[in-house]
């Protein structure tokens, strides 16, 4: 009996605090997030947070959303999610049901967004996510989902490109290489992998180890041991910000002598500032970069948005692209929303299909599938303490600095 | 007889509560229906932990086994077992098209299938594990349930890493399928409850309350401790099993090292739960469970970023003040209340 009447108290005082949530909610609209602030992904969860949290404030401080006519003030409604997908799920069944949420903005990582976006998808829940970037998402049909990063098949191939070229215009065939791949055991990092396997099947090259990184991506010293002993022409590694820390380490500790290094995750893991000189010359393909051309209205260029980071949040000597994309994802729901004039929830999902935009992040344009197709790569190196883009051509600042024995 | 009354009425007071509670509240079904998950998971575990004085810290094994059982079965039932490398390989673009019944035969049919592997799985390992006493049967369980987890997190069949996507409920109504698992984890937790409860009052129950108290002993009495040990395990592993199946259909998305083998997480709280509301009692999981998850909903709603803090502090608080839990620390001061009669004597000898 003490179990119930306890339990009743506890819905019922609940129960009133939601209400008075909703009561005081006039000319506030609430975006939902389920975001990973403990657990393997907090790292790159907490970066997505500031990213949501400095566009917001930005929209709000210009005077919010007009919609239809009246302004609204954006608020963010965020849960932690434990870096788990069961509980994401969860999360996101009590964000629409329970705070009453009618937009949702994307949660960290491609595996969360795998179990969050048939929740939102079933209830016509439109969810604009900025992190997950696994191909699988994109083939569901899902109609209620968009995201404005590129898809993970993209991240490493500008890469095996380089390398390709690099190898022929030394007189090697591209076919003699050889490839080490460090991956994940993650639906992300794995959709790489398979996106790197292609990649390097088109050329011929040899992947002579193919590891997965332990569940805590805290040691690789295993695979690293079998580089030292099989002397691959190429190390790739990817296993988010953890696994980024993890191997940019160990390098250093093991003196390895690798002619290409490429992970993913190098910003985020702020592997120049823990570990200096000895990451000089990686590889680090990124969703953006401060120096891209782009621009926009509320933030200005990338590089004013990397300054404007900077001066809020402490920490950051590179500005994570995972910040980046999530800022970015918060001004697309601002921009379409004041083109839908309503908040009905369809009518929003249309106009943010028909979202065609310039940021500081990159264009914005949605394909049927909801992946943002107007936004290419970005592949940079580190020089001297510095990231330094060397692909696209179109963007590239520097030589890359690559020779295979 | 009254006690029997008495007990009846509060399991039936209880449903009807627990059923008005998700018709009145429907936005916390998803909640509550974790809430008799939770108390699953606590009154499995105390069937060894507490009743039995083995504290397994691997039981979570059997509710990832039972998720990826059924989750392997419900994709065959669609597709046939050939079909099953190909829908995994594709990491979840295969979109499924298929009706309720279908849907709920498939559930019904793995969760059952869930249940009766675990069952063969307690029994094999059980005759392994159950050698080991005490500190080396916690940690030896603890192994298994990490090595289970990377076999199946590097077995390219059932998805491996990547996780494998579940065919959603098919419904009109977004709400309902949240009320179908709500439903399935109360009949799930209730029987549970009610068989776990009858088996320790009968004698399988002090067989497994001796080998707590003095395990030499009672072999030395006759009793085939092994025998019981694994038969306790292999209850625990079905009612696992079918909650994992659950849990699974519930998650959509299943992979191996944070949804069907969570040890830091549900493997922990199993064991808090059951001490927080007293080891070795039949209404001390239960109890455990419930305020656990009360205060874990709570603080994860209202001290976001210090909730596992929170969660610590409770920890400690439950070790150092409850280390008998709250039903252990109720029928120390209340014994009447359980039924528990002390002569007069005795507690003028105490007093």
């Amino acid at each position: 009996m003490k179990l119930t009447t306890k339990a009743l108290s506890f819905t019922i005082g609940a129960a009133a605090l939601a209400f008075a949530g909703i009561a005081s909610a006039q000319e506030t609209l609430t975006l939902g997030s389920a975001i990973s602030l403990t657990g393997k992904y907090a790292t790159n969860g907490v970066h997505a947070q500031n990213g949501y949290e400095i566009a917001k404030d930005l929209i709000n401080k210009g005077g919010g959303v007009d919609i239809g006519g009246t302004k609204y003030m954006l608020e963010i409604k965020y849960y932690d999610d434990e870096s788990t997908p069961a509980r994401g799920a969860q999360l996101a069944e009590r964000l629409i049901n329970q705070d009453g949420v009618e937009f949702m903005l994307g949660p960290y990582s491609s595996g969360l967004t795998k179990a969050i976006a048939p929740v939102t998808e079933k209830y016509g829940v439109p969810m604009i996510e900025a992190e997950g970037a696994s191909r699988s998402l994109f083939t569901q049909g899902y109609k209620y989902l968009f995201a404005v990063l590129s898809t993970s098949e993209q991240y490493l191939a500008s890469a095996i490109a380089l390398a390709a070229e690099k190898a022929e215009s030394e007189g090697k065939d591209p076919s003699t290489l050889k490839v080490a791949l460090a991956f994940e055991n993650d639906p992300f990092s794995l959709d790489v992998r398979a996106g790197v396997i292609d990649d390097a099947a088109k050329y011929g090259m040899q992947i002579i180890i193919d590891d997965k990184l332990p569940r805590d991506l805290s040691d690789m010293s295993a695979t690293l041991t079998k580089v030292e002993a099989l002397q691959p022409d190429m190390l790739i590694i990817s296993g988010h910000s953890k696994g980024a820390a993890t191997a940019a380490r160990q390098i250093a500790e093991l003196e390895l002598e690798i002619p290409m290094v490429a992970m993913t995750h190098c910003e985020a893991a702020k592997i120049i500032g823990k570990f200096g000189a000895s990451t000089n010359n990686y590889f680090c393909p990124t969703q953006w970069a401060e120096t891209l051309t782009y621009s926009d209205s509320l933030f200005g260029t990338a590089a004013e948005f990397d300054a404007l980071f900077k001066a809020t949040f402490d920490g950051y000597k590179n500005v994570p692209y995972q910040s980046a994309q999530a800022a970015a994802a918060v001004m697309v729901w601002a921009d379409a929303l004041s083109r839908a004039g309503s908040l009905d929830q369809d009518v929003v999902r249309d106009a943010i299909a028909a979202t065609e935009m310039e940021t500081f992040y990159g264009n914005i344009k949605f394909s049927e599938a909801g992946n943002n197709i107007a936004k290419p790569m970005v592949l940079r190196q580190i020089q001297n303490g510095e990231y330094a883009v060397v692909a696209p051509s179109k963007w590239a600042s520097a030589e890359p600095n690559l020779t295979f024995k | 007889m009254s006690i029997y009354k008495r007990d009846l009425m509060i399991y039936v007071g209880i449903s009807i509560f627990s059923i008005v509670l998700a018709l009145v509240f429907p936005a916390y079904i998803t909640q509550i229906a974790v809430m008799f998950l939770m108390v699953i998971l606590a009154q499995t575990w105390d069937l060894q932990g507490g009743q039995m004085g083995y504290n397994s810290l691997g039981n979570i094994m059997f509710f990832g086994i039972g998720m990826y059982v059924s989750a392997i079965i419900q994709i065959a039932m669609l597709y046939g077992w050939g079909g099953v490398g190909e829908y995994t390989s594709a990491s979840g673009s295969i979109k499924v098209e298929i009706i309720k019944s279908n849907y709920l035969y498939g559930m019904f049919i793995g969760a059952f299938a869930a249940g009766i592997i675990c069952v063969l799985f307690a029994f094999v390992f059980g005759q392994i594990f159950l050698l080991f006493r005490g500190p080396y049967f916690a940690i030896g369980t603890l192994g298994m349930v990490l090595a289970v987890a990377e076999l199946v997190s590097s077995w390219e069949w059932v998805g491996a890493g990547g996780g494998l996507s579940l065919p959603v409920y098919p419904a009109e109504d977004p709400t309902e399928s949240g009320r179908l698992y709500f439903y399935c984890f109360l009949a799930i937790s209730a029987i549970c409850f009610a068989f776990i409860s009858w088996v320790v009052s009968t004698r399988f129950g002090l067989a497994l309350n001796a080998i707590r108290d003095d395990e030499a002993k009672a072999e030395a009495m006759g009793i085939r401790t092994l025998r019981y040990k694994v038969s306790s395990w292999m209850i625990s592993a079905f009612f696992l099993g079918l909650a994992g199946a659950i849990f699974g259909n519930m998650s959509n998305f299943i992979e191996p090292l944070e949804v069907a083998f969570p040890t830091i997480t549900f493997g922990v709280f199993m064991v808090v739960m059951a001490l927080l509301g007293g080891k070795g009692t039949v209404w001390g999981p239960v109890v455990g469970a419930v305020i656990f998850h009360i205060i874990k909903e709570t603080t994860w709603t209202y001290m976001l970023g210090y909730q596992w803090v929170a969660l610590g502090l409770l920890i400690i608080v439950i070790v150092i003040f409850f280390n008998q839990g709250i039903m252990g620390s109720l029928a120390e001061r209340y014994p009447h209340w359980f039924g528990i009669k002390i002569e007069e004597d005795a507690e003028e000898a105490t007093s």
